[in-house]
């Protein structure tokens, strides 16, 4: 008999805790219609009061958009050394002036039979190339036009599969052009757009310092990074570049291993055989550099790791700064609707479904106001894509309408506990 | 009583309360009211307490239609307050449908108020911004009734009062008369034990006023039971029983027939 009606009063209990369930629910679902009807009948209340909010999530995604922009263009532009190639160099890329400039102390530019050497010693790479430069300050001349700033290198043949640069026109260097030391060269599209706008460049004669090269290729258009042209070039054959511009060049040999797991093994055997040439000790460091894709977007993420630093700072103040805000007109709202209260009580909503509607109702307001961050961000997005580059990453979005959310949510606990211990009698009292 | 023990989450306080002497008092069926030495005391500091009901004890049967009248400051709207359980006593029991209310928590008088009382008050008490049927379904809202069942019984209610056609109104959009009937549609909707109302008449012209007693009349012919707290003898004269409150204490049971 007890255990009978010891069953019956458990059925209940879990009866009754449904239908507290269900009326949160309700009362949740009554609560976010009534917080939307609030913001639409106080406009301009609502906008002063959310926008610090408002302020902050647009900051946080336009940040995150321009820092995931820049991300992308320099994981596309600049650090896109070709699909799994390390370049091994006088010394490692991007480490900031103070290194670099103890590193052109001490490190020994990479030379032409320590290339032959990783040629033949490298066990197993796809290609194997090497360039020498003239960077900037060249001017190229054909029948009285002079073109000024033009990059100048040298190259090995087997640049063409490894490099940027895909044969637009005629052809690209032989091995028999290199071993002849022959005075040929392949073009970037300026060259072409500026001396030979309306004919056929191939075969044309083209002077780099005082040296003529025949075109036998022209590249296709590769873009601008940062504004700067990257068609703006003259390939030569590396030993010609040699028998014309300098005896022992500096060399940046590209290696281009078949995969990413089998780079990390030629990344170490490079260091083994060129270490071993240059005699370098156990415990010294390395005398050249080693550097892939990772080393230039690690330099990169170091740099917009501060500016995500700063970002989260402001964000934070803001967002600080539009919850007290958001905490105060609650205050405000409760007292204004204190009979309000007293009436819903009197109907027999409980404290918490009292608490529920002012946090809800104070949530909602701040993720709309992240909404309206979230809007404007992407708008700003728009307009800084015509001049820089933002590319609005989704978890932006994400994290933008979550924390504003819970921000709303954070700083309404304190009115909406104030709402509900409320005297029923006292509130109904209060007239307005 | 089931419910009660359930809040308490102690299944077998049913079984034991039936031996003890409170739950022996309880009231008969049929009583949805009873009172027993009812005191509210407030206290205003340096020792002095006011006593604004001193030992209140009385009953209601279920379909009645009582008036509560007295002067102001007779303790009539403090014994309003716990009749319709927004306060609780200082001392004394109070048993509501068999609920032993005196000695509740908030929320649990709000569970109360919800699904025992219906209040029509003086000044209607209607949320401004809403619409009539929106005032008139929130007691359902917070007794968790779905949408589509609340909408129906909200309209119901309406209809019952003869606002059918004013459903969509709001407060400030119907007349005096017209409010309070949706306040009595509201205080209907969720079937109370009783209806709790205060000067139901005090802010409506006299024409109006003898509306709204009709539509109260038509109630309790209909089985409602009806509370009715009022200073106006023409408007307790409505009711079949007459609790006069003096000082705190009930002064005469009048029965009208």
């Amino acid at each position: 008999m007890a255990d009978l009606s010891r069953t019956e009063a458990l059925g209940a209990e879990r009866a009754r805790k449904r239908r507290v369930r269900g009326s949160l629910w309700v009362t949740a679902r009554e609560a976010f219609w009534l917080a939307l009807e609030a913001l639409r009948a106080h406009k301009l209340r609502s906008f002063l009061t959310l926008l610090g909010v408002v302020i902050a999530t647009t900051t946080l995604i336009s940040v995150m958009s321009v820092v995931n922009g820049m991300n992308l263009y320099i994981a596309d532009k600049i650090a896109n050394l070709g699909a799994n190639v390390f370049i091994v160099h006088q010394w490692q890329w991007a480490q900031g002036y103070e290194n670099w400039l103890k590193a052109r102390r001490r490190n020994k530019p990479i030379r032409i039979e320590e290339y032959e050497l990783l040629k033949t010693s490298l066990v197993n790479y796809k290609n194997i190339g090497a360039q020498a430069g003239l960077w900037g300050d060249n001017d190229a001349r054909y029948k009285g036009k002079v073109l000024y700033e033009v990059d100048v290198a040298g190259v090995t043949p087997s640049m063409i599969d490894i490099g940027q640069q895909k044969v637009g026109l005629g052809r690209y260097f032989t091995e028999s052009d290199n071993d002849h030391r022959a005075d040929v060269c392949f073009i970037g599209t300026d060259l072409v757009d500026e001396f030979f706008p309306n004919l056929d460049p191939i075969g044309k004669e083209i002077t780099v310092k005082g040296v003529n090269f025949r075109v036998i290729g022209v590249a296709t258009k590769i873009g601008t990074t940062f504004g700067q042209s990257q068609d703006k070039f003259i390939q030569i054959p590396l030993n010609t570049y040699q028998k014309s511009f300098a005896a022992r060049p500096g060399l940046a040999v590209s290696v281009q291993a078949w995969n990413a797991q089998q780079m990390m093994v030629l990344e170490d055997e490079t260091r083994a055989v060129l270490r071993a040439r240059r005699h370098i000790p156990y415990a010294e460091d390395d005398t050249f550099g080693i550097n892939a894709s990772e080393t230039l977007m690690s330099a990169w993420d170091r740099l917009t790791g501060a500016v995500f630093a700063v970002t989260i700072g402001i964000v934070a103040v803001f967002m600080v700064v539009g919850g007290i805000v958001i905490m105060n007109i609650m205050l405000a709202s409760v007292t204004e609707r204190t009979h309000e209260i007293g009436i819903r009580k009197s109907l027999g909503a409980r404290r918490r479904d009292v608490l529920w509607q002012f946090i809800i109702e104070s949530s909602v307001m701040a993720g709309t106001g992240g909404a309206v961050g979230v809007l404007l961000s992407l708008i700003i997005s728009r307009l800084v894509n015509i001049v820089f580059t933002s590319s609005v990453p989704l978890n932006a979005v994400v994290i933008g309408l979550v924390l504003s959310t819970a921000v709303g949510l954070f700083f309404g606990i304190y009115p909406a506990g104030k709402a509900a211990r409320l005297d029923p009698i006292e509130a109904l009292r209060t007239e307005n | 009583m089931g419910w009660l023990a359930e809040r308490k989450q102690e299944p077998m306080a049913t079984q034991v309360a039936i031996s003890t002497p409170e739950a022996q008092t309880m009231p008969a069926d049929g009583i949805i009211i009873q009172t027993e030495d009812l005191w509210k005391t407030y206290d205003m500091g340096e020792a002095i307490a006011v006593h604004a009901l001193s030992g209140v004890s009385f009953s209601i049967d279920k379909g009645e239609y009582v008036a509560i009248m007295g002067p102001s400051g007779s303790g009539k709207s403090t014994l309003m307050n716990l009749i319709g359980c927004l306060d609780t006593p200082t001392q004394g029991k109070y048993w509501l449908n068999q609920n032993l209310v005196s000695e509740l928590s908030d929320d649990e008088l709000a569970y109360i108020r919800n699904k025992e009382i219906g209040f029509v008050f003086q000044t209607f008490n209607l949320l401004p911004r809403a619409s009539a049927l929106h005032n008139v379904e929130l007691p359902l809202i917070y007794s968790g009734m779905p949408a589509e069942e609340r909408l129906q019984r909200a309209e119901e209610a309406l209809r019952k009062v003869e606002l059918g056609d004013r459903m969509h109104h709001r407060p400030n959009e119907l007349s005096g008369g017209q409010r309070q009937r949706v306040a009595i549609a509201r205080a209907l909707v969720n079937n109370p034990s009783i209806m709790l109302a205060d000067e139901p008449t005090g802010n409506l012209d006299t024409t109006t006023g003898e509306e709204i007693m009709r539509v109260l009349d038509r109630l309790h012919e209909g089985g409602n039971t009806i509370v009715l707290v009022t200073h106006e003898h023409d408007i307790a004269a409505h009711a079949h029983r007459i609790l006069h409150i003096r000082d705190g204490r009930i002064d005469r049971d009048e029965r009208v027939t």
